[in-house]
């Protein structure tokens, strides 16, 4: 029971939701990029959040089944296929002992999930099973899938035809507007500044990687950047070095960061992080604290219904 | 100790209780004990405390708890300025850690001479001097945040970082020092490397230092080096000669 990559794709690996309570050493959270892409996959399957799926960057993989599974594609979007015959994200695919899944151009977003319907053979590290690629462990071997790779289940099950209504489906434009709330630092910066951070589109450029999302545009200055008291780094942190150029903090970001916080991207929103890529164009739109625990409250009932919804058919299938 | 402080949003999932004094080994203590303080109360929702020089962040999951409320019960505690208990006094270890500074591991030893105008000698022996204070544990998996370093070694980073230090590399940047877990870009001026792995993933122990611990370095030689076994923390014996 396994799947053999004919072709790996460009960075192809492992993740779950991630590692918690291991900051303090510094072991940044990890886990896919996009959690709510990985976690619609698992629930169409009936699977729990946290079951492994790999996560395909950019350019996907060719997978070769060497099991009957049953398999979900959900987040960035690419031209699919089974065995030649065009399939769909968002619903359950039915791959068969010998069947070839191939992904094609990339049509919107920048990282899907494969989550499959069984349980791969791996080993957890601190409590997971995702590859933390900046560090070199978890997932296979702590890399990315090579051509060749196997990777074995260690049960596997079919599950019936289903597929994620259309308005539950996500759509990624290319130039999310992100609410922030504002950064531990935010007074340091001045109301030009600020006002310069809040309306302009910022470009993501190439060097944005799972660490970090760096982003371009009219550089932010910081009034006073020396008395910065280093601390906790969290996702989602915006931060602005001497250059003025803002870096996201992201998955698998240093721990603890000493530049200036100008805001932070709620936690609602942090998923659109992991659909960006090089030139994407991205702006803020600020929000109160209360704002942004409301808006993840009303995302988090919102999947929690989709998981009834979808384990009550579930049970009738 | 007494420690004035304050709480400050971080996100919309963490609070950073910041300190008004200055980095010290007194000021760590209080943060450890307070982070041990925080953990024992078990609160739902408190994901993470991460400890720096002079702040404690803590990362919360705002569908488990109130912030206003959280920030409340954590200005209580940190008031009480609570004291490291004496268990954790108690585990506080001297990690003995070989470096060694031969030539072919010191690729800036001659720019570190040149800057504070001592020998390579004089480097090595007030580099294996001090006892370092672990102050926290960050930036990357098992990076050690020291304390103590010798104020005439103090050096400033290079001006383009390196694209790639080795493992275990050993350097001075500024007023630090400390060693890289991983291979990584990096700024800091090498003196030396250690053969001891500060991350061991899947290990039973893979961090080699907690906070307060405190770390020595002691000179090897490449020979030494080769035949470090990481598991049992120490040279190997030679092989008997045939």
């Amino acid at each position: 029971m396994s799947i053999r990559f004919i072709d790996a794709g460009l960075q192809t690996s492992v993740q779950d939701l991630g590692r918690t309570g291991m900051m303090r050493y510094g072991v940044s959270q990890g886990g896919a990029a996009d959690p709510l892409a990985a976690r619609l996959g698992n629930l169409l399957l009936g699977n729990p959040p946290h079951n492994p799926v790999l996560e395909v960057t950019l350019i996907g993989p060719r997978l070769e089944f060497q099991c009957d599974i049953s398999l979900v594609v959900t987040g960035a979007r690419f031209t699919l296929t089974l065995d030649g015959e065009s399939v769909e994200n968002d619903q359950v695919i039915q791959a068969r002992r010998g069947s070839v899944l191939n992904f094609g151009q990339l049509l919107s977003g920048t990282r899907a999930y494969i989550a499959f319907a069984g349980q791969m053979a791996l080993t957890r590290i601190f409590d997971s099973f995702s590859t933390h690629l900046q560090s070199g462990f978890g997932g296979c071997g702590g890399q990315p899938l090579k051509k060749g790779d196997l990777i074995r289940f260690e049960e596997t099950r079919t599950v019936a035809d289903r597929q994620l209504r259309e308005e539950h489906r996500l759509r990624y434009t290319g130039h999310p507007r992100l609410r922030v709330v504002a950064g531990a630092e935010e007074t340091l910066f001045s109301g030009e500044t600020l006002e310069r951070f809040y309306t302009q589109a910022f470009r993501v450029t190439p060097q944005s990687n799972r660490m970090g999302i760096r982003l371009t545009g009219e550089p932010l200055h910081c009034a006073a950047r020396t008395q910065i008291i280093s601390s906790g780094l969290c996702p989602g942190t915006i931060q602005v070095p001497p250059d003025g150029d803002p870096i996201i903090a992201f998955v698998e970001g240093q721990t603890i960061g000493g530049y200036p916080r100008i805001a932070h991207v709620i936690s609602a929103d942090q998923h659109l992080l992991g659909q960006l890529k090089a030139n994407d164009r991205i702006s803020f739109e600020k929000v109160s604290l209360a704002r942004a625990h409301e808006i993840l409250a009303g995302k988090s009932a919102l999947l929690n219904q989709l998981t009834a919804e979808y384990s009550c058919h579930s049970a009738s299938d | 100790m007494k420690a004035a402080f304050s709480i400050v949003t971080n996100g919309d999932s963490a609070l950073d209780i910041r300190f008004d004094a200055e980095p010290s080994e007194a000021l760590s203590r209080h943060i450890t004990a307070l982070a041990q303080a925080i953990e024992a109360q078990q609160w739902q929702g408190v994901r993470e405390l991460i400890p720096a020089y002079q702040c404690l962040t803590v990362c919360y999951d705002p569908l488990l708890c109130d912030s206003p409320q959280l920030s409340a019960r954590l200005e209580i505690l940190a008031n009480r300025h609570p004291e490291v208990s004496a268990s954790k006094s108690d585990q506080s270890r001297l990690i003995r850690i070989p470096v060694c500074y031969a030539p072919e591991f010191a690729p800036d030893m001659q720019a570190v001479s040149a800057h504070t105008g001592l020998s390579a000698e004089q480097i090595i022996a007030r580099h294996t001097a001090p006892r370092y204070l672990v102050h926290m544990l960050g930036f990357t998996p098992g990076f050690l945040y020291l304390g103590g370093l010798d104020p005439l070694l103090h050096c400033p980073r290079k001006a383009t970082p390196e694209l790639r230090v080795p493992a275990g590399s050993v350097g001075i940047g500024g007023s630090q020092t400390g060693i890289y877990p991983q291979a990584t870009p990096g700024g800091w001026q090498i003196i030396g490397r250690t053969p001891v792995a500060l991350f061991r993933p899947g290990h039973n122990r893979p961090f080699v230092a907690e906070p307060l611990d405190r770390i020595e370095f002691y000179p090897i030689d490449s020979e030494a080096f080769e035949r470090f076994d990481p598991d049992t923390f120490s040279t190997r014996p030679q092989e008997p000669a045939a």
